[in-house]
């Protein structure tokens, strides 16, 4: 489902990634672990396109991107299949909840308002927020705004869910109705790649870890392997 | 100017009725003019020949008959002449101000009679309809019955007797157009824009050549004297103006003027012989002129709203169009645009107004007014708005784009339903304070013959000279109509201003 190939991706003349390859990371839950500034974002963001790169390749749920700029084309249909969890959540302020968690499948899967409506509404019900779906997001605390921001990715049906630091920017009790819904996910047999610094978590619900160190991949494997 | 938003109004309306009634402070008697040297006489060298117009052959000297006039009464006071150029319907107001006197065609009425001092006729005009050749009215008398585009379009110079005449007649299907120039509504009668104009036989006479496919329809209809215009409070220099013109007339050096501009026809001369007595115009009183006048001024504010609320929806879409462009079109685009906001941003609406109305019709696109104003005040609001929502699409966060696309959505898409919605929001406030200044602006539109608000007050308070009364109750529309908008804009930032989670 998720294979990189000696992708390297510059900023300034700085290698970000550097040769970096993912082998074991087929199918199951990724963790991508390591130090502050050591390309795990960038890393993620390549893996749908928000970012370009200089060398090697990657594929992602069937699509494959190389160097150089992405056709907007092949981006198009990558992006339904992968879906995307954003440190700040990137809710659009300007629509309800449900209101944004049906955009996508209305405007790019063109589905009926009704359709989209109701997927949305067992989507909410799902991470626990079906009494909020006319709510604004500006009104839902952080952990509820996250948890949001699932259900818009999930409503696209993507094969692969790209998290990045779910909970970061969350506290401790917001954190754990956050990640609750993550495990449910991936126990449910969602592809997924998580960026997270809590061991914890990736010990519990990885299948597989991936460590970075200055844009090179220092250890890869199950967990146990890789987090001792 | 105008940037002033919905806080200046009033303070506008208070320093209009300072400026406009302030009435003379200071008008310069007789004496004054002796001491000083010089008359200095009022013309609006736009009106055109054969009155007053810069010498073909050397544009910065002034001709015309009423320029040697002019020369003649002031030598007769033993002064020289000077010349004040202004605006030819507000001329009267430059006396006891920046002029002693006006000669410039001004028709002797019963209103100028009671409002200023008026010397003897020194001139017989007769109103001539004048048409394009081969083309409809064949008659006057086909004037009674609409034309085949409806109503015929006839143009007039602004406050002249040919328009107050012709808006009198209420038997002939016309639509009065007022224009600012003679040769202004000439033209428009030539590209097709007019099926007439009414002017002064003479002037017609003098620029027959330079329209040959114009001609007179039938003969003159009506006819009058025109008059030197002086303050009322200066009737010593009034009595002198008029003592000059007597001699003049009484040795023929007036008529020997106009045999020499080819003007001494038999009217004129039995004109000259015995200078008619006007009867003097009876003031009406306060409640009188409000009702006389209250239907004019309430279309003429119709026409603001109208013009406003065409202009800036239009303004509003094309800004958008713009600003999109610039920020997420291809590369060629952003300088081609860029060009395009600083061209009419750059230059004054005025003269965006008479490209449009003037100009085009030389190239085949002649444009009705009301049409050319909307079209003007569009596209010189757009350059304006453009730059207010490229601003507001900036201040979204590069986040929402990202989430957008990430879901699938093509730029286009996120743009439509992510950006753009919460740009408008954000912009809502500038964006409605601009909405008051255009429609302000609109008065900017009667220098191509639409009558608004402003251009009917000045119309009115000329032909009236209740220039304060009028002032005020034109204020008093402005205000009526831009306060609602102040509340409403000053509503949209109290929105944005609460915390995002306290709106319904
Ligand atoms: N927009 C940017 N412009 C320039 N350099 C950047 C930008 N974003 C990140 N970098 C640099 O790229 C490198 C990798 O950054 P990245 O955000 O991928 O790290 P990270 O592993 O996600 O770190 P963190 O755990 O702090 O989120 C860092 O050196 C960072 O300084
Ligand atoms: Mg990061």
């Amino acid at each position: 489902m998720i294979a990189v190939e000696s992708l390297v991706k510059t900023r300034g003349g700085v290698r970000v990634l550097d040769e970096v390859s993912l082998a074991g990371a087929a199918g199951g839950v990724t963790a991508l672990v390591g130090a502050s500034g050591s390309g795990k974002t960038t890393l993620l963001r390549c893996l749908n396109g928000l970012e370009t790169f200089e060398a090697g390749s990657l594929a992602v749920a069937g699509h494959r991107l190389v160097a150089g700029p992405h056709p907007p084309a092949t981006l198009e249909v990558l992006r339904r299949d992968v879906g995307m969890v954003f440190q700040q959540f990137n809710l659009f302020p300007h629509l309800s909840v449900v209101d944004n968690v049906t955009l996508g499948p209305r405007v790019v899967l063109r589905e009926t308002v009704s359709v989209a409506r109701g997927r949305a509404l067992d989507l909410l019900d799902r991470v626990g927020l079906a009494d909020f779906a006319t709510a604004r997001p500006a009104t839902l605390s952080g952990g509820q705004q996250q948890r949001v921001a699932i259900a818009r990715a999930l409503a696209m049906r993507p094969r692969v869910m790209l998290f990045d630091e779910p909970t970061s920017a969350l506290d401790p009790a917001m954190t754990a109705e956050v990640l609750d819904v993550i495990v449910d996910l991936a126990r449910s047999g969602q592809t997924m790649v998580v960026v997270t610094h809590d061991h914890g978590f990736a010990r519990r619900a990885a299948t597989w870890v991936v460590e970075l160190a200055a844009g090179r991949v220092a250890r890869q494997g199950p967990p146990p392997d890789v987090l001792g | 100017m105008r940037r002033l938003g919905h806080v200046r109004a009033p303070v506008a309306a208070v320093l209009a009725i300072l400026a406009v009634g302030g009435t003379v402070t200071r008008a310069a008697e007789l004496d004054e003019v002796v001491r000083r040297g010089a008359l200095v006489w009022a013309a609006d060298q736009e009106g055109g020949g054969p009155h007053v117009f810069p010498d073909p052959e050397q544009p910065t000297r002034l001709t015309g008959f009423e320029v040697e006039l002019a020369d003649l009464v002031a030598a007769e006071l033993g002064v020289t002449a000077r010349f004040q150029q202004g605006q030819w319907d507000r001329l009267p107001l430059l006396l006891g101000r920046s002029a002693d006197c006006v000669i410039n065609g001004f028709e002797l009425t019963p209103e100028r009679r009671r409002d200023y001092g008026c010397s003897r006729p020194y001139f017989a005009y007769a109103l001539q309809f004048v048409g394009r050749r081969g083309a409809a009215p064949a008659t006057l008398a086909d004037l009674a019955a609409p034309g085949p585009r409806g109503a015929w379009r006839v143009g007039v110079l602004t406050g002249s007797a040919a328009e107050q005449v012709l808006r009198a007649r209420s038997d002939l299907q016309v639509e009065v157009i007022g224009y600012d120039g003679t040769v202004d509504s000439l033209e428009q009668l030539r590209g097709g824009v007019l099926d007439g104009v009414v002017m002064d036989d003479c002037i017609f006479t003098f620029y027959a050549d330079r329209f040959a496919d114009l001609r007179a329809v039938d003969r003159p209809f009506a006819g009058g004297s025109y008059t030197v215009l002086t303050a009322a409070a200066t009737p010593r220099l009034a009595a002198a103006i008029d003592a000059a013109l007597g001699r003049l007339i009484a040795d023929g050096r007036l008529e020997a003027l106009y045999d020499r501009w080819d003007l001494a026809g038999r009217q004129q001369m039995l004109l000259l012989r015995d200078a008619a007595e006007i009867p003097a115009a009876t003031r009406r009183d306060t409640w009188d002129l409000v009702r006389d006048t209250a239907p004019l001024l309430l279309k003429s504010a119709g026409m603001t709203v109208l013009l406003s609320c065409a202009a800036f929806p239009l303004a509003i879409a094309i800004g958008l169009a713009v600003a999109i462009g610039r920020l997420h079109g291809p590369a060629w685009l952003g300088p081609v645009l860029a060009t395009y906001v600083e061209v009419l941003r750059g230059t004054p609406l005025m003269l965006q107004l008479y490209a449009i109305f003037f100009l085009l019709p030389k190239v085949g696109l002649a444009l009705p007014a009301i049409v050319a104003a909307v079209a003007g005040l569009a596209l010189n609001y757009s350059a304006y708005e453009s730059e207010i929502y490229r601003a507001g699409l900036r201040a979204v966060p590069a986040g929402q784009l990202e989430a957008a696309m990430s879901l699938g959505l093509t730029k286009w898409q996120a743009l439509r339903h992510v950006l753009v919605p919460q740009a408008v929001r954000l912009v809502m406030p500038p964006v409605t304070s601009d909405f008051i200044a255009l429609f302000k602006d609109t008065s900017v539109c009667s220098a191509i013959t639409v009558i608004e608000l402003t251009k009917r007050y000045s119309v009115l308070a000329l032909s009236t000279g209740r220039i304060v009364e009028l002032a005020v109750a034109t204020a008093l529309l402005y205000l009526a109509m831009s306060w609602p908008l102040a509340i409403l804009s000053r509503w949209f930032e109290r929105r944005l201003e609460r915390p995002a989670g306290a709106r319904p």
